[in-house]
């Protein structure tokens, strides 16, 4: 009789075993499922990893991939803690795109543009996370759902501005804005795509945010809550300020993403479904894979990029569908969080 | 008028179906205090799978009930990763509804664009719909599996003193949330558009989810709720060119409404209507 | 005596060097923006590109669907670099600048772009385009609607879009002066649930014959499944409704592919001589088609009804069926003098866009943003 007992304090060296193992298990189902489809498991992980290790382009289109992922997952890890589950990150950075994007076209240019664009991103970002962390603070609606929903709305509202009012000049009526101005685009690492100010800022935020939540009262207020509302509310803690601002910041980190999407890859605003490519989604598992420390999410930020860059390559090698990604994505998370409770756990046999 | 105002319920009814079989699905295991978010992807599947029988072998009834199992095993992985392993309930949902996407999308490829010839009518379904919540809010008010039901979503703890195998009760509940989501999917890519696409489900489990807490948990309401929501899906495209809005700000009404609705059923507390247990595992002995 | 045997050995390598070259394949990858499986776009395309590896025995092709468009210069690097592709074709208007960039970088590998405007010395840009067809097409759809509705279910607002209704109002109007093009839009490319709500609302409203431009079959099923007809688009439609599609548009990517590959291998569009290269490919080149399925232009169950419809032409009545197929016939000619868009032409505001006796130039019509008399429907971006 196999019975699991609840372990108090699990040993760091059984925690990274188990989550080892967890890993190991979602790359085997993930193998079954390609060998379902038809390419085999050795065949498909052995053309991710070459072309994404083995050579320069690879290695870019890693980093590329990544640049997002850091900014969006540093803020979420921070959400996950105070169980806010924002999985709006898409929208949030549609509209931190929107934002950055009407400041390069409206604004005369200059050399504060692309900083201006950058807090103009993070603001759109955060404000709309507003509606659902606001409601979430104070009526505790599941957050689940708004941030959701508002992917959607988001996605609709920038086809409008696009299609519309913001639709540009020389683009024969195709759904795109003009070009950003030359001081509102940021600048490449030799001739790939990695635009790297982005790169550095997301380096710089996952480290920021870190010290934001070690080193200052309201990271101070974010442990406590995260780790227990009733010991929050004994010491007086204003939990629903913290879960909004938290929130809010979240969303503002993805608007940053937006930005750097907008201004170093496509040098204008077009449709959102070629813009917000399921980094928000994808961030889930960097956040979650942090277990909490925006530090962490230097390292599994690239992880991430990793599989989301190898994804691709096996859509251009093996001709595979580009949903692998989220079968990849649907499997590592599921065996992620039973990781994670396994790990709570002692097997006990009687 | 009297012909608009038949063919906007006709298109109601049409749109509303999948929504409330799949919200009658999630109504019985939230009651029973488990959330499942993977509506979408336990739709996903059951969509391909019952399109995959159809299309080779035209037996519909078979397609039908493939999905039903097919969503149901879904529905059983996060009833697993959930009621025995004690994961993240929400997060779970969110990984099935993911994974139901891609692999729907992934063992779907084959049939991309196909056509089903000789396609289901829509009426068994809508009609098996409307019946299906009559019964169960005969079930759940007025029955004693329906009261056992309900107990272990409000208050687990009494009923497994009573004897109720809590876990199992959930677990089977969570397998019939699963069934319905399939059936759902099976009368997308049976009847409502005979074909598969990857993708589409369109949203739709999403909405079904937001349809459960918007109709406060009762069944007569999600007929009245899906019918609402049918209705304005069909708005859209009706009211396009009769004002000045943009057909934007249509297409984001459905949306923009299930926000709209959950603040309003957070302002006016209707969360207390909610299961009291709904989202908690349960732990014999713990607080 | 060594020596001449070193020379004939060294003239006969040489003879069967450029041999072994022409035995070589050339190898040509192709990049789509969507799925192949779509009914629609890459379909076709893909189709084409299947074609023409069927048609030239030295070609060799590979493709990549459902890229994005920010991401095109990483595939075509991966291509290039790994795959060796000599040609790259890349599908959609979005990868314009990433593949003009492409082409700076890799002067030796020949690219061409559809739907574009930008070249290159080794880029050229195609099209094929169906506004001659939807014209048609609408001079039957004018003969077929006893309400005066026909509907049209659109994707997004871009030149393309408003050229087929423009084409199509016009002929619907050409047989029914008084009968309108009604718009519905769905601002996606692949949505059956929106397409089916869109025509469902279309019938609705009275629309008893309909058409449109979004890459699924979804129309022709639910039209087809009320009784009404309906005119099929880009791929062969015609089995999904068999008794009620009229006819609708084709198209033949494959014309263009094989002309150009046939033209990049003997040296004719080698890359550095693709500046001016712009194919815009009509019926006149057999580029497109005008059917339900090719080879059937119009659905014979139609062909009674077209027939007793009348309409005026210079003063005369004509049959609508003589009409079209008079007019298949001059457009599919090699010199073509009947053209859909020729003055004078206003727009549904009233304002005149193509004075008497001119005809649009290929410019004029890749950035239509005007909307011809006739549709109804919000419009985005119409010009005052």
């Amino acid at each position: 009789m196999i019975r699991l007992e609840p372990d108090p304090l699990p040993g760091r060296a059984k925690v990274a075993a188990v989550y080892a193992g967890v890993l190991a298990l979602a790359f085997a189902l993930a193998g079954a499922v390609f060998a379902a489809y038809g390419v085999g498991p050795l065949e498909a992980y052995g053309t991710l990893l070459e072309g994404t290790l083995y050579d320069r382009q690879g290695l870019a289109e890693v980093l590329r991939r990544t640049i997002p992922l850091l900014l969006i997952g540093s803020g979420l890890t921070l959400a996950f803690r105070v169980s806010f589950f924002n999985i709006g990150a898409e929208g949030q950075l549609l509209l931190g795109a929107a934002a950055g994007g009407a400041v390069a076209l409206f604004l005369p240019s200059s050399a504060l543009s692309l900083p201006l664009m950058f807090v103009a991103g993070a603001v759109a970002g955060g404000l709309w996370t507003l509606p659902a962390a606001w409601l979430r603070a104070r009526v505790d609606v599941n957050e689940i759902l708004t941030t959701l929903m508002l992917n959607w709305v988001a996605g609709h509202l920038v086809i409008y501005l696009v299609n519309g009012p913001w639709r540009g000049e020389n683009v024969q009526g195709f759904t795109y804005t003009d070009e950003f101005p030359d001081l509102a685009r940021l600048p490449h690492l030799g001739d790939t795509l990695v635009h790297w100010p982005t790169l550095v800022l997301g380096v710089a935020l996952a480290v920021a945010l870190q010290v934001l939540l070690t080193r200052t009262p309201l990271g101070y207020e974010l442990r406590v809550v995260g780790a227990s509302s009733r010991a929050a509310r004994y010491a007086g803690m204003p939990i629903p300020r913290v879960v909004l601002l938290t929130g809010l910041l979240s969303g503002g980190a993805a608007g940053l993403a937006g930005v750097g999407e907008v201004a170093g890859i496509h040098y204008r605003l077009l449709d959102p479904s070629q813009l917000s490519l399921g980094y928000g989604f994808t961030a889930i598992i960097v956040a979650w894979l942090a277990r909490g420390h925006p530090a962490l999410v230097l390292l599994t930020a690239p992880l991430m990029g990793l599989l989301l860059a190898g994804g691709d390559l096996l859509k251009i090698s093996l001709n595979m569908p580009f949903r692998v990604i989220d079968v990849f994505s649907g499997l590592m998370l599921l065996c992620l969080i039973s990781g994670e409770s396994l790990a709570r756990y002692r097997v006990r046999w009687r | 008028m009297m012909e608009e105002i038949l063919q906007a319920l006709a298109r109601a009814l049409s749109f509303g179906t999948p929504l409330l079989l799949a919200s009658l699905g999630a109504l019985v295991n939230e009651r029973a205090g488990v959330v499942n978010l993977g509506v979408e992807g336990m739709m996903a599947v059951g969509a391909l799978a019952a399109f995959g029988v159809a299309s080779e072998t035209e037996a519909l009834g078979t397609a039908v009930c493939l999905a039903m199992v097919v969503g149901a095993l879904a529905a059983l992985l996060h009833g697993f990763v959930t009621l025995t392993l004690r994961a993240n309930t929400y997060v779970s949902g969110l990984a099935l509804a993911m994974l139901g996407l891609g692999v729907s999308g992934l063992l779907g490829k084959k049939y991309e664009g196909a056509i089903l010839f000789e396609p289901a009518p829509e009426l068994p379904f809508t009609v098996a719909a409307g019946v299906l919540a009559v019964v169960l809010w005969g079930l759940l008010y007025a029955t004693r599996p329906g009261l056992v039901l309900r107990s272990v979503g409000e208050n687990p703890a009494a009923a497994d003193v009573l004897g109720v195998n809590v876990v199992a009760v959930r677990y089977l509940a969570v397998a019939f949330g699963g069934a319905m989501a399939g059936l759902a999917g099976a009368f997308l890519s049976l009847a409502y558009r005979p074909a598969w696409t990857d993708g589409m489900t369109a949203g739709l489990g999403w909405i079904a989810v937001a349809l459960v807490i918007f109709v406060g948990w009762s069944p007569l309401r999600a007929v009245l709720g899906s019918l609402f929501f049918g209705l304005l899906y069909y708005l859209q495209f009706r009211l396009q060119d009769q004002s000045q809005v943009p057909t934007e700000v249509f297409a984001a009404m459905p949306y923009l409404l299930v926000i709209g609705v959950l603040a309003l059923a957070g302002l006016r507390r209707m969360q207390g209507a909610a299961p009291a247990a709904l989202g908690r595992p349960y732990h014999r002995g713990e607080r | 005596m060594k020596r001449q045997v070193l020379l004939l050995t060294l003239v006969a390598l040489g003879l069967a060097g450029p041999a072994r070259a022409e035995d070589s394949k050339l190898k040509a990858c192709f990049i789509y923006v969507g799925p192949v499986g779509d009914i629609g776009w890459s379909y076709a395309h893909d189709e084409a590109r299947k074609l023409s590896e069927k048609a030239l025995p030295w070609l060799e092709t590979k493709y990549v669907e459902s890229v994005p468009e920010g991401q095109a210069l990483p595939v075509i690097d991966r291509l290039v670099t790994k795959d060796h592709c000599k040609v790259v074709l890349t599908t959609s208007f979005g990868f314009m600048d990433q593949t003009l960039e492409a082409a700076k970088k890799y002067p030796q590998v020949a690219f061409a772009h559809a739907s574009g405007f930008k070249r290159a010395p080794n880029m050229a840009t195609y099209m094929a385009d169906f506004y001659q067809v939807y014209y048609l097409n609408g001079l039957m759809a004018g003969a077929l609607t006893k309400t005066g509705k026909v509907g049209y279910v659109a994707a997004f607002p871009i030149p393309e879009l408003k050229r087929h209704i423009s084409a199509f109002a016009l002929g619907v109007r050409a047989v029914n002066p008084k009968a309108t093009v009604n718009l519905k839009w769905i601002n996606a490319w692949v949505s059956p649930v929106k397409a089916r709500e869109a025509a469902e609302a279309l019938m609705a409203e009275g629309n008893d014959v309909l058409a449109f431009t979004e890459d699924t079959a979804t129309v022709v099923q639910v039209a087809g499944r009320k009784k009404v007809p309906s005119f099929a688009h880009y791929s062969p439609m015609h089995r999904f409704a068999p008794d009620f599609v009229v006819s609708g548009q084709l198209v033949h990517w494959e014309k263009i592919y094989i002309d150009f590959l046939s033209k990049v291998r003997d040296g004719t569009y080698a890359p550095g001589k693709l500046q001016d290269v712009d194919y815009w490919w009509l019926l006149r080149e057999g580029a497109v088609e005008m059917g339900g399925q090719p080879g059937l232009p119009i659905n014979p169950k139609y062909e009674d009804a077209l027939k007793k419809a009348q309409m005026t032409v210079g003063g005369k009545q004509v049959s609508v069926y003589d009409r079209v197929m008079e007019l298949l016939k001059d457009m599919s000619s090699s010199k073509p003098t009947f053209d859909p868009f020729t003055g004078p032409i206003p727009d549904r505001n009233g304002v005149m866009r193509v004075p008497a006796g001119k005809a649009m130039t290929v410019q004029d019509l890749n950035q239509m943003q005007w909307v011809a008399p006739g549709v109804t429907g919000p419009v985005a971006d119409e010009p005052k």
